[in-house]
């Protein structure tokens, strides 16, 4: 073997992992040192991921077989299979790591003497690796034991500040929902292995007949689209994401759920094949909900981190949309149009990593300092916390999808591949092309209305409490996690073509389609569009006209008005008293107005409680809005209410509890199996 | 050369015709209430008065509120550099589309809002809330309609529809565009504060949006924002006019009398549907606040309708 592969290099990768994971375990006596042993392994151990997996992309073409245990019991191997879409998750996944583990050494920290911070290490380089090997696993059954186990670590993870009830709640839930998932998965996996007589996903699935792949297909789906937090299979999402310490969010934020997309294109996409267009309608359909629902609960949440979470759906369902145009256009053989969805979803997928992981951790840095999620206690941390309201900012701009950022690349990328989907004539596919494209737009906004909330409330205006007015900026280190992820993002969105490139590469592998001829780019310094079927953007032209734009501006009003001097002087109040922080616009108000226009979504009750005897100077006002958790109680309720009902009926009629009748349906099992092998 | 000569051409027209604009529109306001009105110039007066003031600068605000004018009005700038005033002075290439002018403007309509959120005045939360909700309401039928007229000239860029509409011979003549034209018409009103939707008038904090985002500015600060806005009109009022009335296939002649002539029929589109935009001011009342969303409703549904008459019901055959 050589010692430079990209195989040596993803087996060192996790071979390092382990280690972080026994390290952590090895110092659970001194907790300082093993934060920084166990997460300065996990980054070299990073670091070593980025370069394999681009080495694997960009030189080596022949897929990865590590075959690290081979047992005679069927099924039960041990076997790693890497190709360019495994690689490319990798690298999303490393990447990623790299920051969240640099962000951990101050983050973690504040744990120290209070909880059991090895522990915590443990789990989370565990976590790490099992979404490492989700991504590599060579076959469906040890696929699904990864799978298991990343869902179980990050369990442990959502429950791991456990003293809190409603984490507790969060992560029952989290854990119902994506053991349904599973379930899911398991009739899929099973159907494959029926049909083909293999657990091989990289094999032929030609035996299947279209029938069954339909069915398949759907498993696959409900599957895959619970562990994405598609809408309607979302309700864990929300509530563990919060719940869990801000690093781990960003890690599940950023890259766990997108395994599920990984899973999808692996299983669905390659292994099954597009068989008809309903599959990729349904999956836009889907897409569009979880874009506009879970944009519209993000702009109404006043805490941070369910804004955020709310806003990973959002994002989840523009990913979903690229995903079923690709579908589409595969089952109708654009292939050209396919292959430019494809990469618009990973590149979305890609930048959503970056950008999402970069807000977790200023949530994470925000709590790190003031001990709140909520905004309406929060404010004007800009001056406390300059680079940590820096770095927001860039985050925010980043997922409102607003140039010179990456998030904007990845949208313009599906706005041109919906673009292309849409001829004259095909009626259905149309409609439903435009009313994404409308989607998107609504979205844009309002992604960018509930950044303008995050960032304006939180950081600007005057402190809300106590702990706003004392919070002083975190330690350095957690300031450069963040900051090089929204450095990449701002990166990105400037020169998007060597990542693109990269993404074009995967796809090309994937599906034997590459848009490099249309990818152009020209000479890095002095103009870089990016051309697609005609239609040309160049973020850094913008960029440079607009900061060509700003001095000259300064010069001209320099000539016209002379220096410049201002005058500091208190907010006008109207000519009343001082003003005070109460009298700011809260995070309730600020989103009320969509609240009410979209009250069918919200269906709000609302309370208030005035008390003191003058009714306009009254001492207090209390005032509460609820949301009725629709999703909750229109579709899973119903379910529960059912399957609790049809438990209790058969506990009556089956488990009575008397041995008698237990050994009785011992025998009519036998008798039954013994009859079924006689005469079947 | 093309390019410089573009660009200068495009800086010069938009940033001298858009304060323009609101004089037609104020003077024609005034004339429907018996008044005479300020002079057709005063903006620029304004702007060059506010410029040589000092600014009061409110002690609550932080690097936002001041970097907040500039990007406001550089990205109003770099917007317009994307909607040629006319297809003869245009370069090869402008390397941007309807999706990414949508973006540009998203960017400093952002820094706006935060700039009003950043003073800790209520006035300012409300009116980046009501923003926040206009412009929610607004986006999918800007992109709906810019994208059906892009589908049928087959292209996103702002200078290949405008080429492409050049040969449609008068396009109001096709229902697409007459949906086209009303949706858009009423995102002009929308997107640029006007009554029925905002009022550029007002001062009542029951009722403005704009303005009550723009309170806390003063001096230089004030006009860039004040011109910031004007530009964006001009620049919505531009690709309304170049693409439902487009006008450079009537110039014959070449050189540089063609440029003028050129301007000068922008400038005549211009004229008439400012005081098209002034007739609707004089002729709605402001809306109750919750019931532009029904406004913004007509809006898309018209350009919905649009799409679906030309790639559904096929009316591309027509």
């Amino acid at each position: 073997m050589k010692i430079f592969s990209a195989s040596a290099l993803f087996q060192t990768s996790i071979l390092l992992y382990l280690l972080a994971a026994i390290a952590a375990l090895v110092f659970i006596k001194q907790q300082k040192w093993d934060n920084i042993i166990s997460n300065i392994i996990c980054i070299i151990a990073a670091i070593f991921g980025i370069a394999a997996s681009l080495m694997k992309i960009l030189v080596e073409d022949m897929p990865i077989n590590i075959s690290i245990f081979h047992s005679t019991i069927p099924f039960i191997s041990v076997e790693l299979r890497i190709d360019h879409l495994s690689a490319f998750f990798v690298l999303s996944l490393s990447l990623l790591v790299v920051c969240v583990s640099l962000y951990s050494i101050g983050y973690i920290s504040h744990y120290i003497g209070k909880r059991k911070v090895g522990l915590f290490n443990f789990l989370y380089s565990a976590f790490i690796l099992s979404m490492f090997l989700v991504m590599t696993s060579g076959n469906a059954v040890f696929f699904l034991l990864t799978w298991e186990a990343m869902s179980l670590l990050s369990y442990f993870l959502v429950v791991f500040e456990s003293e809190h009830e409603e984490n507790q709640a969060a992560g029952t839930l989290y854990i119902i929902m994506t053991h349904v998932g599973t379930a899911f998965l398991m009739v899929g996996f099973m159907m494959m292995y029926s049909y083909t007589q293999s657990f091989d996903m990289f094999g032929s699935s030609a035996d299947i007949p279209i029938l069954a792949k339909n069915a398949m297909f759907i498993m696959f789906l409900i599957g895959f689209g619970t562990k994405a937090g598609v809408i309607p299979f979302h309700i864990w999402l929300p509530c563990a994401h919060p719940a869990a310490p801000s690093n781990v969010s960003a890690l599940m934020s950023g890259i766990m759920i997108k395994t599920a997309i990984y899973g999808m294109l692996r299983f669905i996409f390659t292994y099954l094949g597009v068989q008809s267009t309903w599959w990729g309608a349904l999956i836009i359909v889907l897409g569009i909900f979880s874009s506009t629902l879970g944009v519209s609960y993000a702009f109404v949440m006043a805490n941070i981190k369910k804004l955020l979470a709310y806003s990973s759906i959002e994002n989840i369902g523009i990913i979903f949309i690229g995903l079923g145009i690709g579908f589409i256009a595969q089952a109708q053989g654009h292939l050209t149009v396919s292959a430019l969805a494809i990469i618009a979803s990973l590149f979305h997928s890609f930048n959503h990593t970056l950008f999402k992981g970069s807000l977790f951790l200023g949530a994470g840095s925000i709590q790190y300092a003031t001990h709140t999620k909520n905004m309406e206690e929060l404010g004007g941390l800009i001056k406390k916390m300059p680079l940590t309201a820096l770095f927001v900012l860039g985050g925010a701009l980043s997922a409102a999808s607003i140039v010179p950022f990456n998030g904007f690349i990845g949208e313009w990328l599906t706005y041109q591949s919906l673009f292309a989907n849409i001829v004259p004539g095909q009626a259905a596919l149309n409609i439903l092309s435009i009313l994404s494209v409308a989607v998107l737009a609504m979205t844009g906004a309002m992604a960018a209305a509930s950044f303008v909330k995050l960032f304006g409330i939180s950081f600007l205006g005057l402190p809300r409490s106590e702990q706003a007015l004392q919070a002083k900026e975190v330690p350095c280190v957690m300031n450069i996690g963040t900051g090089i992820l929204v450095t990449l993002c701002l990166f990105i969105g400037l020169f998007p073509l060597p990542i693109l490139k990269v993404v074009d590469k995967v796809v090309l592998n994937l599906m034997g389609t590459s848009l490099i001829g249309q990818l152009q780019g020209g000479l890095l310094i002095a103009y870089y569009p990016l051309q697609i079927s005609g239609n040309v953007i160049s973020p850094l032209l913008f960029f440079v006209v607009l900061v060509a734009v700003i001095l000259f501006a300064l010069l001209v009003i320099r000539i016209i008005g002379g220096k410049y001097s201002e005058r500091k002087y208190g907010t006008w109040d109207c000519g009343f008293e001082a003003l005070n922080s109460r009298m700011q616009y809260s995070a309730a108000g600020f989103s009320n107005p969509i609240e009410i226009v979209f009250k069918i979504l919200f269906r709000p009750s609302r309370k208030l409680k005035v008390e003191g005897k003058l009714a306009y100077h009254p001492e207090s006002i209390e005032y509460t809005t609820v949301w009725e958790s629709i999703f909750e109680k229109h579709l899973y309720n119903p379910i529960f209410y059912v399957i609790k009902m049809l438990s209790r009926r058969t506990k009556f009629i089956i488990q009575t509890g008397s041995i008698h009748s237990y050994l009785l349906y011992i025998f009519v099992v036998v008798l039954v199996l013994m009859m079924y092998n006689t005469f079947v | 050369m093309r390019n410089i000569v573009y660009i200068v051409v495009q800086i010069l027209v938009i940033m001298l015709v858009s304060p323009l604009v609101n004089g037609i529109i104020r003077k024609v306001k005034a004339f429907s209430q018996k008044r005479k009105g300020a002079p057709l110039l005063q903006m620029y007066f304004d702007l060059f008065k506010l410029f040589k003031k000092n600014s009061v600068v409110s002690d609550v605000s932080s690097w936002a509120f001041k970097v907040t004018p500039y990007i406001f009005f550089s990205t109003a700038l770099a917007a317009a550099l994307l909607v040629p005033v006319s297809t003869i002075v245009t370069p090869q290439e402008i390397p941007g589309d309807i999706i990414m002018l949508v973006s540009v403007l998203a960017l400093g309509r952002f820094f706006m809002m935060i700039a009003a959120l950043d003073t800790a005045s209520t006035f300012g939360g409300m009116g980046s809330s009501r923003e926040a909700m206009i412009s929610s309401l607004i986006e999918p039928s800007i992109l709906v309609s810019l994208f059906t007229v892009g589908l049928i000239c087959q292209s996103t860029s702002m200078q290949q529809m405008m080429e492409a509409m050049k040969g449609t011979g008068i396009p109001l003549f096709h229902p697409v565009y007459i949906m086209v034209f009303l949706a858009l018409f009423t995102i002009i009103l929308a997107e640029t504060s006007r009554i029925p939707v905002d009022d550029p008038a007002t001062h009542l904090e029951l009722t403005m949006v704009h303005e009550a985002m723009l309170l806390e500015y003063s001096g230089r600060h004030l006009a860039l924002m004040e011109l910031g806005a004007a530009i964006k009109q001009l620049v919505f009022i531009t690709v309304l006019v170049n693409l439902i009335f487009p006008h450079d296939q009537l110039i014959a002649i070449t050189g540089i009398s063609a440029v003028v002539l050129s301007l000068f029929l922008y400038l005549m589109k211009v004229i008439f549907i400012s005081i098209a935009i002034a007739f609707a001011e004089v002729f709605t009342v402001k809306f109750r606040f919750f019931s532009i969303p029904n406004l913004a409703a007509l809006s898309f549904i018209l350009s919905f309708l649009g799409f679906l008459q030309y790639f559904v019901l096929g009316g591309s055959n027509v």
